[in-house]
């Protein structure tokens, strides 16, 4: 691997970001948007049953949290839809360019983006309802990590139906990730599911992020089972979606890197 | 020395043969003209040399290696332009070249954008955006990248469509001056026949996914026979036109004008006809066959 190549193309998508303002809008107004709407529906709940007293921190900071993994992802599927509709892949890999560094490329932005995107809305939780998530310091360290690789292979799966199918499934780079949200168990402990999502969601290694953060938020503790099953999980479907998305990526190139859009 | 070789390209989409068993070879400095009607399979072929498209069966090698086996260390020596592909549209002119640089080992990429820049006249564009570019500014930008990493080997699909005149002319300069200099050498395709006889040492012309004829640009238009003799005829034109008909020979009229198509080792026994049938004519131009005219040919019977 060569590091001037993978800084090339971390180049090429951070010019993207400066000049597009989809992708602005994506970084910080959705986050927003989804801490307003949601922050003020848990106050309000809060407010009207005091059965549920932390719900205000329960939502915040899982919309936080799912902000990691949602831009993991989304700097493989969307990055990759763009240069899909520019017909740049050519350009990138009529070059010495390799795969692996494409994807390192797209990990190191998941990485910085995911920090600025987290930081920005870790703020307006803060700012919004005082609810500071930076005091957890350390503590919220391994699941931002866990959030991370779960953005990666979903990233690198969703990256690879891309290739694939071209144009075809372009919405999957913003929708397909949501598939295991319901499952992650981000805004509501895992007992809340029914027993069979339940059972799906032993599968998500998010479910057991979502749980072990609450807990570490909530309770001031950390689940090392938690964080082993998610770690466990994040490395075989990382092995499984790197394979998919390098297959793929051979396939493509038989009917051609400038017939992909 | 055999800088690219292709040996036995097959590339095909379901039945449908693309490129059907192509073979050639690059020799060092040499300018070798790609031509073929539209869906010949030029564009194919260059792509399988850019290891863009995988082909069904044979190979390509560079510098004597395997593309397959060497990829990195051969794109590192190759660049390419094409009509079919595009920057990214919302970077700038020198955004574009400034990543671009990054994918190659440079040694000051700084001073090499700003060279290309100067080199293709890009001062002016560097701050826009290829979206707000003309389609003839594009395509200079795309040939513009193509020098980046100071390439040996360039792949030119058609570097000079919508260029403007004198712009195709700079850059044809520039290429022929790159070649002299560093002894690139090139693989060009392009629709316009002046400039690849005015720039290519061979022409391989491809159609149907095979290649037809390998030969300088000289020869394969002197396989055309014939000529077209035009003269100027202010009396005679109708007696003209009637000895044209009576031997066969095909002819277009434009005023006073006469343009006969005719086998070259005839024309003498066809001007002492005239003279014998006392067909006077003022002016008489004889346009010799053209590499055009030899496409026109070939792809037309095709």
């Amino acid at each position: 691997m060569k590091l001037h190549r993978i800084w090339g193309v971390i180049l090429r998508y951070n010019y993207l970001f400066k000049h597009s303002l989809d992708r602005q809008v994506d970084a910080f107004y959705w986050p927003t948007v989804d801490l307003v709407l949601w922050g003020i529906t848990s106050t309000y709940l809060a407010q009207q049953s005091k059965s549920i007293p932390f719900a205000v921190l329960m939502v915040v900071s899982g919309i936080v949290l799912w902000i990691i993994l949602w831009r993991g992802q989304y700097e493989f599927t969307v990055n990759i839809l763009e240069d899909m509709w520019n017909k740049n892949l050519i350009n990138m890999f009529a070059s010495p360019l390799k795969l692996s560094e494409w994807i390192a490329a797209f990990i190191t932005l998941g990485i910085v983006k995911a920090s600025v995107s987290v930081s920005f809305a870790a703020l307006m939780a803060f700012i919004l309802y005082k609810v500071n998530l930076f005091s957890y310091g350390f503590m919220l360290l391994p699941y931002l990590f866990l959030l991370l690789m779960t953005g990666w292979w979903v990233g690198l799966f969703v990256g690879g139906l891309i290739v694939r199918f071209g144009g075809k499934v372009q919405n999957f780079a913003w929708s397909m990730v949501f598939l295991i949200a319901p499952f992650s168990a981000i805004y509501y402990p895992l007992a809340a599911l029914p027993g069979w999502a339940q059972k799906v969601a032993l599968f998500v290694p998010s479910s057991y992020v979502f749980e072990g953060a609450r807990q570490a938020i909530l309770h001031g503790t950390i689940n090392g089972l938690d964080i082993g099953m998610a770690f466990c999980l994040n490395v075989l479907y990382l092995i499984f979606a790197f394979f998919f998305f390098k297959k793929s990526f051979k396939k493509v190139l038989q009917k051609g890197l400038v017939k992909l859009y | 020395m055999e800088i690219l070789q292709a040996k036995n390209l097959k590339k095909s989409f379901g039945s449908f043969a693309a490129v059907d068993d192509v073979s050639f070879a690059l020799k060092e400095g040499e300018i070798l003209g790609f031509l073929g009607p539209n869906g010949a399979g030029k564009t194919t072929t260059i792509q399988m040399l850019l290891g863009a498209l995988t082909p069904s069966s044979g190979d390509v090698f560079y510098f004597g290696k395997n593309l397959n086996h060497h990829r990195e260390e051969i794109l590192e020596e190759v660049n390419f332009s094409s009509t079919y592909t595009n920057l990214p549209w919302d970077l700038t002119v020198w955004e574009n070249l400034r990543f671009i640089s990054y994918l190659y080992k440079i040694e000051n990429r700084k001073k090499r954008v700003e060279e290309i820049i100067e080199i293709f006249k890009l001062k002016e564009l560097r701050k826009q955006r290829i979206q707000e570019l003309s389609a003839g500014q594009v395509t200079r930008v795309n040939v513009a990248k193509a020098f980046i990493n100071y390439p040996k080997v360039l792949l030119l699909d058609e570097p000079t469509a919508s260029l403007d005149p004198d712009v195709a002319s700079y850059i044809r300069e520039f290429i022929l001056k790159e070649r002299k200099q560093f002894k690139v050498s090139i693989v060009f395709t392009s629709h316009n026949m002046a400039e690849v006889e005015e720039l290519c040492d061979r022409v391989i012309f491809i159609n149907h996914g095979k290649i037809i004829s390998d030969d300088t640009p000289e020869n394969l238009a002197r396989t055309i026979e014939v000529c077209h003799i035009e003269l100027l005829v202010p009396k005679d034109l109708e007696k003209l036109k009637h000895y044209c008909e009576s031997e066969h020979l095909k002819y277009k009229m434009a005023g006073k004008h006469i343009t006969i198509d005719i086998k070259e080792k005839v024309i003498p026994a066809f001007l002492n006809a005239l003279a014998g049938q006392k067909i006077d004519y003022l002016e008489i131009s004889i346009e010799k066959p053209t590499l055009e005219d030899y496409f026109l040919r070939n792809s037309a019977k095709i």
